[in-house]
């Protein structure tokens, strides 16, 4: 008996059928021409790069042992000792960093070409939930290292949820697990770096990546009807060479420039030169020039005007269509985002 | 025994309704219980806050317009000599918890994280603090200076 036979007897499902619906979602899907250019494959490269981040992210907690006592001198140890465990962490470390980027140039992109449009609105509102969720496993990421960056990281993060009206001192409880920065903090982000948010993560992403497969890739305005091409093989080649080059390029990083150990966390002391990593920039300067109420709520407002952008993009364009909104707002967005990014890396 | 008698009889829509709320209301009321019970977990439970009195200078080591910097609970406190008398701050930023230091040739006070800045009574001179370092009760017996510190059964709490 073939082994196809064994398993459809012991697994019974129409063969025909699944080949079919296997050949119509997945390697038929028909691509629009445009996406031959390589500006849209960004939203591949978080899906590849989130897979890395899992397959490192476990390799890691191998050795990764979460008590304030013990969490620095374990990554040590993985840095230092263990056999290419400064390249596990090293692309785990620097995966995290892409995966910014990469979450950042997707969302230029489709912001830019407005393919957010009805009826895309939801995939647009999942995209920045998952841009939060990213941005969460960042902060509890480099929380775990438990040195001075992790530790006053912690410490700030988590006393600016306190100015959120009414929620504010509850959440700073429930994230710290107590009224201070304690042995409970550090355990309570491990779990949510490794089992609350990665799950969260995967859900969002795989609601995402349906909706996008209901409605087909979108078109460019103006230019419906381009004609398309096959997902399989050109698509799907593509998506692989973009996977060898991250594995390369990440490998590359990870033994140029392997992310370093710092000083261990010390409660009494914050360093002279203190800051978060680049992409909390634009939120460490809010917290820097306003009262922490007026920061957190402008961060706050800005939040809602970024999940509901397609609803406020299209009401305008009701009103004067030849306002191009969109790419107003881009480019102030981007050039502020550059401006502070840089402003901050230099003095 | 016949079919009829068998078979009860159908409960009338008042009852099936009565008992179907009443079911309800028990599973959403074990429900808010679990509930109650999950929050709990979540939050530890509170210490029981005592205050005690901690010497922390003799009254003539500190010269007038100078401060003494100690270390408690991991926590930095600094003790201040002023006209109006001892008086201790906390070394941790009002701001979001960073730890502040003493610029010894401004006479201010400096938190690295967001860039504040204090005198050296506490007041907020620059930044984003939104309010004076903190001040503890300070309490001068003799040529003592104690400063009243909650306690906990975790330790010293800042």
């Amino acid at each position: 008996m073939k082994l196809k036979d064994w398993i459809l007897e012991r697994f019974p499902i129409n063969y025909e059928r699944f080949v079919e619906i296997n050949e119509k979602v997945f390697i038929k899907e028909p691509i629009p021409l445009h996406y031959k250019k390589w500006f849209f494959a960004t939203g591949a490269a978080p899906l590849i790069l989130i897979a890395l981040q899992i397959v490192t992210g476990i390799l890691l907690m191998f050795y990764y042992i979460a008590s304030p006592e013990a969490a620095y001198e374990s990554v040590r140890y993985i840095s230092q000792e263990v056999r290419f465990g400064f390249w596990i962490r090293g692309i785990h470390r620097w995966g995290s960093n892409l995966l910014v980027i990469a979450l950042l140039l997707h969302m230029t992109r489709v912001f830019f070409t407005r393919a957010y449009r009805r009826p895309r609105e939801l995939n647009w509102i999942i995209g920045v939930i998952l841009l939060g969720l990213s941005f969460g496993l960042s902060l509890t990421g480099y929380s775990l290292i438990q040195n001075q960056v992790s530790y006053w990281a912690t410490t700030v993060g988590t006393n600016s949820v306190n100015a959120i009206p009414l929620i504010g001192k509850p959440l700073l409880q429930f994230l710290r697990g107590g009224e201070e920065v304690t042995a409970n903090t550090l355990t309570r982000f491990f779990t949510f770096h490794v089992t609350l948010l990665p799950p969260l993560l995967l859900l969002f992403m795989f609601v995402h990546i349906f909706i996008l497969r209901l409605h087909g890739m979108a078109e460019l305005e103006g230019k419906e009807g381009e004609g398309s091409y096959a997902f399989y093989p050109e698509h799907f080649f593509k998506v692989i060479i973009l996977t060898l080059f991250f594995v390369a390029t990440l490998s590359t990083l990870a033994v140029i420039l392997p992310p370093g150990l710092g000083e261990p966390a010390d409660p009494s002391t914050t360093p002279a030169v203190i800051k978060p990593e680049w992409y909390f920039y634009p939120v460490y300067i809010a917290l820097k020039l306003m009262p922490m109420h007026i920061g957190m709520s402008v961060l706050m407002i800005l939040g809602v005007i970024l999940v509901f952008w397609p609803f406020i993009d299209e009401f305008v364009k009701r009103r004067a269509p030849k306002l191009r909104l969109n790419y107003i707002v881009g480019t102030i967005a981007i050039l502020t985002f550059l401006t502070v990014t840089i402003w901050e890396i230099i003095v | 025994m016949s079919q009829e008698e068998g078979r009860r009889s159908p409960p009338s829509r008042r009852k099936f309704l009565a008992a179907g709320l009443a079911a309800a209301g028990g599973v959403l009321l074990s429900g808010l219980f679990v509930l109650r019970d999950g929050l709990m977990f979540l939050f530890p439970p509170p210490k029981e806050k005592r205050f005690v009195k901690y010497l922390v200078a003799k009254a003539d080591e500190i010269p007038m317009g100078r401060a003494k910097e100690i270390t408690i609970a991991n926590k930095p406190v600094f003790v201040a000599h002023l006209p109006e008398g001892f008086r201790v701050f906390s070394g941790v930023c009002p701001h979001l918890g960073c730890i502040v230091k003493w610029k010894e040739r401004e006479k201010q006070f400096y938190c690295p994280c967001h860039k504040a800045f204090f005198d050296k009574d506490g007041t907020v001179l620059a930044g984003p603090a939104p309010r004076p370092l903190d001040e503890f009760d300070v309490r001068v017996e003799g040529s003592l200076v104690f400063m009243s510190l909650e306690r906990s059964e975790g330790g010293m709490k800042l």
